[in-house]
């Protein structure tokens, strides 16, 4: 790939219209769209690493989405051409009652850029469907999003919907937002306190990898 | 009002006051931000509180009695349905109607540059003359029942700008009756007066939301940055006119977005108005409660370069241990008793915790008590007491 990393250079260094003119210009000269595709999503994981080293912020991680998002559909339908491999399904929604929604956005970009198939449904869920999605999809991981104290009722809604339904010993439950802890994920019920959405990727991984 | 009360008052408000200038009172003093708690405990619903403000008062007015608090907030469940109802305002959700009856009002972010209240080639206009701007083009958008200039009036149009405006009058009046209330009734201090923004959380939050504001700082940033400036002079004078007049509470600063961008990017965006409008509050005798939401430590050094006791610094998520040693020597200290203890935690476990805060951060004064976020109804009612405890048991001087 030597010196064909120049899209990747671009986007891990947040250079909008450099990454739309290289893409343009790869895709004119003929270069594979899985390779472009690759530099893409690579650059995507090395700016997660970034972020996790506290050198790149929430900002940066949407502005990278908005870049990804216009370069994808510069590759237009070649992108769908490459079969992509599932890392597995996750589940991802706002607990009921609970309307923010960037953090959970933001979860289901990460994961999906990590190679999940992100099963999205919105936000303020009610119970029924996240037992609903679970059942359907066969996803070992639901993902929860909760930004205020009193939607803590909801999380523990839902993970009695899950246990009511039967599925519990089948799913792993992680929990996420700003007023969350790890204290908070004990006492619903729930598996893991994910900090950010790396985190949340991580622990999809762990679970994927057993 | 009984002497007694009148008593119980000033007793009250000369702790409050001396513990947030970095003095040592009495004891400890309580000021407690308590939302749809309070509503729980006097057994209305979120919507109740929300729709009637009456309930909202009533609600607060019950908790400063039953748990004995200095100072508290006549009603922190502040958006009354009547006004966003008259406008036909686009962004809060409000219990009852879009949401269900018992969880809090929210703020609905747009999710794209479509549904931005304020566009990204709309900076220009914004800058030229924010009034104009805010008035004709942003309030009709965020409105159901308001038609932007150049559109045929109609009818709903003049009666949104008559009602929200009667509703306006009705709901502030009533709030100044709540605080005379609250101090006759109960002899508590109403805690705070006076709204700032920093002007980077206006354009984030309410204008351009935060996502598009996340992509304008790089394509726009000098945009960004002259709306900034253009915000300030107005957030200023919104605080000024709403403080209090015997310069006794602070003006509150509600921040927002803050911990969420790089250091260049704070220092650029956000910091510089925001400090601006500190330094004139304190120059004019208003301090300010500082209410950082999440976690504001990485950039303490910013907030230690504002004079000394201009400020009440409020923790949410951070380390009050911490920031304490930092800044404890320049302003006084409120809150850091965590919010998923007294959701999830014992009476002992929060008086435990609480004793800790107030026998270091408390040691020398300075600190006022209080939870770190706005109490919803996840706290349970023995916890709250138990804060009340703690400070009676080893708050004392």
């Amino acid at each position: 790939m030597g010196e064909n990393r120049d899209i990747y250079k671009a986007l891990v260094s947040l250079k909008e219209k450099e990454v739309k003119s290289l893409v343009s210009q790869k895709i004119e000269e003929g270069m594979p769209v899985d390779d472009i595709m690759d530099q893409l999503q690579e650059a995507l994981i090395e700016i997660g690493n970034r972020f996790e080293k506290e050198e790149y912020f929430i900002p940066d991680l949407i502005y990278s989405g908005a870049i990804m998002k216009d370069a994808v559909a510069l590759l237009g339908p070649l992108s769908d051409d490459k079969s992509r491999s599932s890392k597995g399904k996750v589940v991802v929604g706002t607990v009921f009652g609970d309307v923010h929604d960037i953090g959970k956005g933001l979860l289901v970009m990460i994961l999906s850029n990590a190679g999940f198939e992100v099963i999205d449904l919105g936000v303020s869920v009610e119970p029924k469907k996240f037992v609903d999605a679970i059942k359907e999809s066969g996803a070992k991981v639901v993902g929860m999003s909760c930004l205020l104290t009193i939607s803590f009722g909801a999380i523990i809604d839902t993970v009695n919907a899950i246990k009511e339904a039967g599925i519990r010993e089948n799913v792993a439950i992680m929990v996420g937002g700003a007023p969350v802890t790890d204290l908070v994920a004990e006492k619903t019920g729930c598996d893991y306190y994910g900090k950010d959405a790396f985190s949340g990727v991580k622990f999809a991984s762990d679970v994927y990898a057993k | 009002m009984a002497e007694d009360m009148e008593n119980l008052y000033q007793e009250r408000l000369k702790r409050y006051t001396t513990a947030m200038r970095n003095e040592k009172p009495d004891r400890v003093p309580i000021r407690i931000f308590a939302a749809e708690f309070a509503a729980k405990y006097a057994g209305y619903t979120s919507q109740e509180v929300t729709h009637e403000y009456d309930k909202a008062f009533e609600a607060v007015r019950r908790c400063a009695k039953d748990f004995s608090w200095d100072a508290t907030v006549i009603n922190m469940v502040y958006v009354w349905s009547g006004l966003v109802d008259h406008f036909g305002q686009k962004y809060y959700k409000v219990p009852g109607i879009e949401l269900p009856p018992d969880v809090g009002f929210q703020y609905f972010e747009p999710a794209d540059e479509e549904g931005a209240f304020m566009k990204e080639d709309e900076y220009d206009a914004l800058i030229d003359s924010p009034t104009e701007y805010l008035a004709n083009i942003w309030m009709p958008r965020i409105s159901r029942n308001l038609v932007p200039i150049g559109t045929p009036n109609t009818f709903r149009n003049n009666m949104a700008w008559l009602k929200g405006g009667i509703s306006m009058m009705a709901y502030f009046g009533a709030c100044g009756e709540a605080v005379a209330r609250l101090k006759s009734e109960c002899g508590t201090v109403s805690a705070i007066a006076g709204i700032i923004k920093a002007p980077f959380d206006i354009l984030s939050d309410k204008l351009r939301g935060f996502r598009q504001v996340s992509i304008d700082v790089y394509r726009q940033p000098d945009k960004v940055e002259k709306a900034c400036e253009a915000l300030m002079p107005y957030l200023l004078q919104n605080a000024m006119v709403t403080s209090d007049p015997t310069r006794k509470v602070p003006a509150t600063v509600w921040l927002h977005r803050g911990t969420m961008f790089s250091k260049d990017m704070y220092e650029r965006f956000f910091w510089p108005t925001l400090k601006e409008i500190i330094l004139q509050l304190w120059k004019n005798g208003i301090q300010t409660l500082w209410y950082g939401e999440g976690s504001w430590s990485k950039w303490l050094k910013y907030t230690a370069e504002l004079p000394e006791k201009s400020i009440v610094y409020h923790v949410d998520k951070e380390d009050i241990f911490e920031a304490h040693k930092q800044i404890g020597d320049k302003f006084a200290i409120s809150g850091g008793i965590p919010n998923d203890l007294l959701a999830f935690g014992t009476p002992r476990e929060v008086k435990e915790y609480c004793k800790k805060v107030i026998q270091t951060v408390g040691k020398d004064g300075g600190y006022i008590m209080d939870a770190s976020a706005i109490i919803q109804s996840d706290a349970k009612a023995e916890n709250m007491k138990a804060i009340t405890e703690a400070v009676l048991e080893y708050g004392v001087y």
